[in-house]
């Protein structure tokens, strides 16, 4: 007897993925594109290369205007926005008595209101449709809390809340709002903090062994953009090997 | 190749235990059925099969720890090593704590957290050899958030979570996976149980009104959440909770 199969679930849907670029967001946009969904990718950065044929947009998503631009620029050439997954974030870590307001600020900004600001895009185009599925990504230390993260830590506190209030006022409206939390993961992000050895090192305390892969998070978040999960909106997925249990 | 995926479901005659036997087999599981009622439990293996599944039952009162043993061992004769657990037996029962008898408290806590102890700690006996698997017990929103007249369902819920959390710790150096699963108002016998049609068409307004997609779940939504907890995809996935509730409980 053949294994379940929703078909290609993905298949024709148009989605936008922030940070889309690097890391966790690039792995995002690339799995999507091979599921046959139409991508667009908004990051900060200029100089990575375009290696994934997706309609890129360099937008600096605390950028109202920007974002605003680029949503309406894609639902225009694609008729409508089905998924958004916001992974743009930055985490310049600092001691709390260091931490200059500035980076605080900045931090607060792109992690937070560009999530704010995103979704908002986004909705204008998801509402009329009734039909969207949005994502984003917060942390484990919103939570669990860290050394050096105050500003990290509040702004995905902050992606929590966010998600759970628009969770409540868009939910009778078809569209989901889910979270995911990774612990310690295999990106370039953690690497501005830390060397390969202390990345590494932190499997050590993880149950399950090791820190998580991009992989990991790639498909939580196609779990979350399916419908194996249509009961499930506010919810944040915890994906960090059992470092975190609540 | 791999041999397929074995899986013990606790409360597989009905509700979400049932509709998650089904997926489940669906997806090519061997899928081992225990429940208390035989008659039921029979008809759901039956229409597994006739679906082109593979399903066998084993008509067992999670409570009795023999019987529990037995069918294990049963299944791991019958089918092979255990892969997938989903312990998902559960009862209830309306009374305020304060006209609740104490055997009407042990029936819903021993059902609940007793049975789950027994399949689980029984069923990873044997999982522990092969170093493979995961498990996933049936918990509630009522784990996080507080009930009124069934008390000894949301202990037992809450108990749940925390056996799931602790299961978690001491099976992951073994590479098994335990997680949760905690659904809101899904309509299955076990929500419609103990109301007359009017009270239920009263209590229905409450819920819509209550869950914000503005609708109770199908088992099948639970069912496609427990398939993906089980799956290797959800690989580094280990002592959560998550709740197909429709946006009841945001925790």
């Amino acid at each position: 007897m053949s294994a379940v199969s929703d078909g290609r679930p993905h298949q024709g849907r148009v989605a936008v993925v922030t940070g889309g670029k690097s890391g966790i967001g690039k792995a995002i946009a690339a799995r999507l594109l091979h599921e046959g969904a139409r991508v667009s990718v908004l990051d900060v950065s200029r100089s990575a290369p375009d290696d994934l044929p997706v309609a890129s947009y360099q937008v600096d998503v605390s950028d109202e205007r920007a974002v605003d631009a680029a949503f309406d620029e894609i639902a225009a050439r694609e008729g409508r926005i089905d998924y958004l997954v916001c992974c743009a974030a930055i985490f310049p870590a600092r001691p709390f008595l260091d931490l200059p307001a500035a980076d605080w600020e900045r931090t607060l900004r792109v992690n937070l209101t560009g999530g704010f600001l995103c979704c908002r895009a986004a909705l204008r185009h998801m509402r009329p449709r009734s039909f969207g599925r949005i994502i984003l990504f917060s942390s484990m230390l919103a939570r669990t809390a860290g050394r050096n993260s105050a500003h990290y830590a509040a702004s995905k506190g902050g992606v929590l809340g966010l998600a759970r209030s628009l969770a409540l006022e868009v939910a009778h409206e078809g569209i989901r709002v889910n979270t995911i939390s990774p612990g310690v993961t295999d990106t370039p992000q953690p690497r501005g903090n830390m060397s390969e050895q202390e990345l590494f090192g932190r499997a050590a305390s993880i149950p399950l062994g090791r820190i998580g892969a991009v992989n990991d998070m790639v498909l939580a978040c196609l779990f979350l953009l399916g419908e194996e999960s249509s009961f499930l909106t506010g919810q944040d997925l915890r994906v960090n090997g059992g470092a975190s249990l609540w | 190749m791999t041999p397929p995926a074995v899986t013990v479901i606790s409360g597989a005659a009905s509700g979400i235990g049932r509709a998650t036997a089904a997926r489940l087999a669906a997806r090519g599981d061997h899928v081992a059925l225990l429940d208390i009622d035989a008659g039921k439990l029979e008809s759901t293996a039956s229409s597994i099969r006739e679906a082109g599944g593979q399903a066998e039952s084993w008509p067992v009162d999670v409570r009795d720890r023999p019987a529990v043993e037995r069918a294990c061992a049963g299944v791991v004769e019958k089918l092979g090593a255990i892969t997938g657990v989903f312990s998902n037996a559960g009862i209830t029962g309306r009374q305020p704590v304060s006209a609740m008898t104490l055997a009407e408290w042990n029936a819903v806590l021993e059902t609940h957290v007793t049975g789950s102890f027994h399949l689980c700690q029984v069923a990873l006996a044997h999982m522990v050899r092969q170093s493979r698997g995961a498990v996933v017990l049936t918990s509630s929103d009522y784990a996080v958030v507080g009930m009124r007249d069934q008390a000894h369902y949301a202990a037992a819920k809450t108990a749940l979570y925390s056996l799931t959390k602790a299961l978690a710790l001491e099976f992951a150096p073994h590479g098994i996976r335990i997680n949760a699963v905690g659904p809101g108002p899904i309509d299955t016998p076990l929500l419609r149980a103990g109301r007359t049609a009017a009270e239920w068409e009263e209590r229905l307004r409450l819920l819509h009104a209550r869950i914000p997609m503005g609708r109770l779940g199908r088992p099948e939504e639970v069912a496609s959440v427990v398939e993906f907890l089980l799956s290797d995809r959800a690989a580094y996935i280990t002592g959560q909770l998550i709740q197909p509730n429709g946006g009841q409980v945001m925790w």
